[in-house]
């Protein structure tokens, strides 16, 4: 037999091995090649919208080769691992070092390449869909079209054949540096051996639980006024990554084995199946695995975090956008909204005219204020705010003596919590008027030209509103005093009316403002940047999964003789199996369950920074990675499966 | 009376074309609480005796009762099931769980029967102690010694009281101290308990210890040898002589 036919022979007795390192590896290319081709698509210049777009896009392809680049070599250092006997044996045959690499080399060359070709022929033919998909969630209207680009099949081939070389590199080093008597040796060192817990490794379990739990409750106060100046802000956010972090690593390190050997005292030596295959097993494989699990986790938090947020923005572009022109079209002064309405009348579109009057009061707010606002850049007793007349609103009467407030946004609401009842006063130029505070309305009634983004508006009784008017302060009052929405009666003719408002040239005068065209701003931007974490997220989770998949895989083999063991004791194949789910539950389930327990702190402790609604979206985002995730857990199942199969 | 009775087993390897015998029609038969040991030179299908006496692999041919139960014709799921409550295992390596304690390592056959805990602990601390272990019951098996080790794994064997315990050179990885000590614990325990042991062994003194030897030359009974009232080193000189005809190669001691 000569050097290529053995080549050909362990090509062919590995392929089965390296089934998803193949998988793994086209998928990467394929997704890799996919995102270049659209960074260099003519349509995309649209989607991209500005330079800030591009650059989102150009960071991303950087990203991507660092996550795929790094999985591959990771994976690649698995495998080798796994066949150092195999190199050990050649070496003892007396086969010199330079060929066993020339002859890995020649595998992995094969094997790569071919992945490559087909990656590349797979992302080519996907690409258009994913541009499609793209399109969809930014809302623009261009046609996806099958487009090759020689750029990105260059830009493809460098990265991999740059990725490449390094494969090699390292496979060069580890047979170098290889003794015979280690390569035999290999796995074995670098599990850890079993020994009794010690005190200090229940401190250290101990101590995980607890940081994380700090890091979460510290999350939970982030914005609730307890850190009010930037610097305590930056500390405690600084503060909480590193408390999980470490905490994190500590919980696989020994949280895990501490929890795990609890349960095993009271159990008292008289274990279940599963719990022999699951907890004894993952008790002490965790704690080697540490580091690479808590990468696994935190990154996940990340992606499930940043997707959650993006979702959530996107999600509430439309709630977003109600709040902030509480009319299909706001305008402020009388001229544009009459010229707008002509229009609409020459086209024929029926509509609504709401007309407000706004005036701006400096307002004592102390009284109402949950706590002072210190080190915040406004002063609660001399608050500008904006009040209207209970006649322009529907539905709401205010009492003589009393105000409602109507419009107050999640964000304003966490740092400036008002309570339930109190007396405020509104200044006027000569008078101050005290008024009842009655409770807050959620309703937005004018746009955000009055009430920036987020402050509430005052609903006061007529009579005091005409009082207010006559006693106006000049210096806080807006140029405007009057509000003007218009809301069409048929919301079909929606799009219609927007190409007659942009044909009008409004837009650059401030507070004139169509929502339709706030909404479509918003979700191209918000799309954009909800592709571009998915597309990374994605290709983490399905890596991240892979080298669990490995890992599980190693496992699997190494605990083949104590299957045989168990099997020959009487426990059934399907014993032996639940067993594995069990454990397969806990070891795919733990760095899952503790990633998105990681990013729904981070969700809830600033979600109202993005947008309006927190549940809906990440909890799709949550089920759709979880789902996802857990697809290599039963790969795995069914891997232990034939191993089991063959263990007797 | 017989708790092993096997007729007329053959068990081939390979395919139609390519086929090894190792079992040719060998007869057997066991009585209750009796210590067999089972000999013979390497590749003469000893330990593929106990592999399809002990139904982790199939004859190819013939009948095996144990207790009156055929095996051969049992499906793999009743085949597991007849080896929790019937069958124990000793293994040369020791075959012990090293992510499991002594204790957890013992009980595994019981977690399987679902006995109550107290009634396990019971049963736990009386062959632990008969055995010498009871101390060692939170260590792990690499924190003991290979002599330890296989008193564990006998003691695994003898937890649920099953019919038969079948050994594959128990003794193989021992140095002799820990070998003579682990047979004269099996067999106080095959005294007193009544338990019946089928043990293979290549080593003449291990065998010495049962009460009769069988000989198995080409996947067949070649000769038995009966201990009866005689003493242990008489049994050994006669193991010795049967083991000199049949290899042709003197044993030195």
């Amino acid at each position: 037999m000569n050097i290529n036919q053995l080549i050909i022979r362990n090509l062919k007795k590995n392929l089965k091995n390296y089934f998803l390192y193949v998988f793994a590896l086209v998928f990467s290319v394929a997704l890799y090649f996919a995102f270049v081709t659209l960074q260099y698509d003519p349509a995309m210049t649209e989607a991209k919208g500005t330079i800030k777009g591009a650059a989102a896009v150009r960071t991303a392809s950087i990203l991507l080769v660092a996550i795929v680049s790094i999985f591959l070599l990771y994976a690649n250092n698995i495998f080798i691992k796994r066949r150092s006997k195999e190199i050990g044996l050649f070496q003892l045959i007396g086969m010199t070092k330079g060929r066993i690499f020339r002859i890995l080399s020649a595998e992995n060359f094969i094997l790569y390449f071919g992945s490559l070709v087909i990656g590349i022929f797979l992302g080519f033919s996907v690409s258009r869909l994913i541009l499609m998909i793209l399109f969809k969630i930014t809302g623009v209207d261009a046609v996806a079209s099958l487009h090759f680009s020689s750029e990105a099949l260059v830009q493809t081939m460098i990265v991999f054949i740059v990725i490449y070389l390094f494969i090699i590199l390292m496979n060069y080093l580890f047979i170098k540096r290889q003794s015979i008597l280690a390569l035999f040796r290999v796995i074995s060192s670098t599990e850890g051996k079993v020994k009794k817990l010690s005190m200090f490794q229940n401190f250290i379990g101990i101590l995980g639980l607890v940081l994380i739990a700090t890091g979460y409750y510290v999350s939970s106060k982030l914005f609730g006024g307890d850190f009010t100046t930037m610097p305590a802000l930056f500390a405690a956010m600084t503060g909480i990554l590193g408390s999980v972090i470490i905490g994190t690593y500590l919980f696989y390190k020994g949280s895990v084995s501490f929890i795990f050997q609890l349960i095993r005292k009271r159990k008292d030596g008289y274990l279940s199946i599963n719990e022999v295959m699951s907890l004894s097993s993952i008790m002490f494989r965790m704690k080697s695995n540490a580091m690479l699990l808590t990468i696994i986790t935190t990154v996940s938090a990340l992606a499930i975090g940043l997707l959650s947020l993006c979702y959530i923005s996107y999600y509430s572009v439309d709630k977003t956008a109600q709040n902030n022109v509480a009319a299909d079209f706001a305008f402020i002064t009388e001229g544009d909204a009459t010229t707008f309405e002509t229009a609409l009348d020459n086209a024929g579109i029926d509509f609504h005219e709401k007309r407000i009057e706004v005036i701006q009061v400096s307002a004592n707010l102390k009284p109402i204020l949950e706590r002072n606002l210190e080190g915040m850049m406004v002063d609660p007793a001399n608050m500008p705010m904006s009040v209207i007349s209970d006649r322009s609103v529907k539905n709401v009467d205010a009492a003589p003596g009393e105000t409602i407030f109507t419009g107050y946004s999640d964000l304003l609401q966490k740092f400036m919590t008002l309570k339930d009842s109190g007396t405020i006063e509104f200044k006027g130029l000569h008078q101050v008027i005290p008024l009842k505070y009655s409770g807050l309305e959620k309703e937005f009634v004018i746009s955000w030209y009055y009430t920036a983004g987020g402050s509430p508006t005052a609903i006061v009784d007529d009579p005091v509103f005409q009082r207010l008017k006559q006693d106006l302060d000049p210096k806080v009052q807006q140029k405007s005093s009057l509000f003007i929405g218009i809301n069409l009666k048929n919301e079909q003719q929606l799009e219609k009316a927007n190409k007659i408002f942009s044909s009008l040239h409004f837009s650059s005068e401030h507070g004139n403002d169509s929502r339709l065209d706030l909404i479509k701003e918003q979700k191209k931007n918000m799309g954009l940047a909800m592709f571009i974490v998915g597309f990374l997220g994605l290709t983490f989770l399905i890596t991240s999964g892979c080298i669990l998949y490995f890992k599980q895989m190693g496992e699997s083999e190494e605990e083949k003789p104590n299957y045989t063991i168990l099997r020959k004791l009487g426990f059934t194949q399907g014993n032996l199996l639940r067993g594995i789910q069990g454990k397969q539950l806990f070891s795919f389930g733990i760095p899952l369950a503790v990633g998105l327990a990681h990013g729904y702190f981070a969700v809830q402790s600033g979600w109202f920074l993005f947008g309006a609604e927190v549940w809906t979206p990440m909890l799709v985002v949550m089920l759709l990675y979880a789902a996802l995730y857990s697809i290599f857990g039963v790969l795995s199942v069914s891997y232990y499966k034939k191993v089991i199969n063959e263990a007797l | 009376m017989t708790i092993l009775e096997a007729s007329k087993i053959y068990k081939s390897y390979g395919n139609k074309w390519n086929k090894q015998d190792v079992l040719k029609g060998l007869d057997l038969s066991i009585e209750k609480g009796e210590f067999v040991s089972i000999m013979g030179a390497s590749g003469s299908g000893k330990t593929t005796l106990l592999n399809v006496l002990s139904s982790i692999d199939k004859a190819s041919n013939g009948s095996i009762k144990i207790e009156g139960n055929e095996i051969t014709q049992m499906k793999e799921k009743q085949l597991a099931e007849f080896r929790k409550h019937h069958l124990g295992f000793i293994f040369q390596e020791y075959n012990l769980l090293d992510t499991l304690t002594v204790k957890e390592n013992i009980l595994l056959p019981l977690s399987i029967t679902k006995m109550p805990k107290k009634e396990a602990d019971q049963k736990f601390a009386e062959v632990a102690e008969e055995l010498g272990i009871y101390e060692l019951k939170d260590k792990y098996p690499n924190e003991i010694s290979g002599g330890q080790k296989q008193r564990t794994s006998a003691a695994r064997a003898f937890i649920h009281e099953p019919s038969i315990i079948f050994a594959d050179e128990p003794t193989g990885a021992l140095d002799s101290k820990s070998a003579s000590d682990l047979l004269n614990k099996l067999s106080g325990l095959n005294q007193r308990r009544n338990a019946t042991i089928v043990m293979v062994t290549h080593d003449p003194v291990a065998a010495s210890f049962s009460s009769r030897v069988i000989f198995i030359k080409d996947g067949q009974i070649y000769t038995q040898l009966n201990k009866g009232e005689q003493p242990r080193q008489a049994f050994f000189q006669d193991i010795m002589k049967t083991q000199a005809v049949l290899g042709g190669v003197q044993y030195e001691h």
